[in-house]
């Protein structure tokens, strides 16, 4: 039942003291949340921190009655992610200094890897690598958008609110994003050699 | 009218909902079908031991 329910719903029902409607919220959101804050900020031992710090706080926000719904709780969720990366970055001023080589694809679906013979399994996972390698090269204003619109769902007037630029600005982000990255495959002779 | 005839809808019923208009409009899934299906390849979510340790700090929160 909670699944059928709507963001406030739960919500609602979560400051109301029903502790398992925010676990539900967790469950719906997560994917969301995690592909945008760790595609954006590389590192997987920060982006695990910020992935968790960003619930807490939705958390305390809501208990102290800073949420209003509007019907677009996962946009106002990613609006916290996006503070807090910010935060974190103004904290320690190193931006584009993190390596992100040695992180691992554990992160990905691995039940669809599952299935695939170990060569397919290693193809697969040297393309996953090329194609992060490929976002973070992008500039950080294009990661972010792609990320947004591609991994996370929002649309571009969400993904503009949440940046506080113009829709266009975000449109213009969006397509030289996609030019890079075309370029960059062209480049670097990146291809789908499975499917 | 032929019985065959295609039944026109009304504006209330076409769906919308998922459906970004900037993106329809500028036409990026086409444009760049390439990139998007690259893309597609990556899928990155929390680990089970990830969502477990923030459940269990959301309880004790409470």
């Amino acid at each position: 039942m909670k699944k059928s329910m709507t963001d406030y719903e739960l919500i609602e029902k979560f400051v109301k003291g029903e502790q398992s409607c925010f676990e539900t919220l967790i469950q719906r959101h997560k994917n969301k949340v995690f592909a945008y804050i760790s595609l954006y900020i590389r590192d997987q031992a920060l982006a695990e921190d910020l992935f968790q710090d960003t619930f807490l706080k939705v958390i305390q926000s809501v208990k102290s009655g800073k949420y209003y719904d509007n019907g677009k709780f996962i946009s106002w969720v990613m609006r916290i992610a996006h503070n807090l990366i910010i935060d974190h970055f103004r904290r320690v001023k190193q931006l584009n200094t993190v390596s992100n080589d040695d992180y691992e694809s554990d992160l990905f679906n691995s039940r669809k890897l599952a299935d695939a013979n170990i060569e397919d399994h290693l193809i697969k996972r040297q393309i996953q690598k090329d194609i992060r390698k490929l976002i973070s090269e992008l500039p950080d204003d294009q990661r972010e958008v792609v990320i947004l619109r591609h991994y996370s769902g929002l649309s571009f007037k969400e993904i503009a609110d949440i940046t506080d630029v113009s829709i266009n600005t975000a449109l213009g982000r969006m397509r030289y994003a996609l030019i890079n990255m075309r370029k960059m495959m062209e480049e670097k002779k990146i291809s789908l050699t499975f499917n | 009218m032929a019985l065959n005839s295609t039944p026109f809808l009304s504006y209330h019923e076409i769906q919308v909902d998922s459906i970004d208009i900037y993106d329809d409009a500028y036409g990026f899934y086409q444009e760049f079908n390439d990139v998007m299906k690259l893309l597609e390849q990556v899928r990155p979510v929390p680990g089970k031991r990830l969502t477990k340790r923030l459940i269990e700090r959301v309880r004790q929160m409470n």
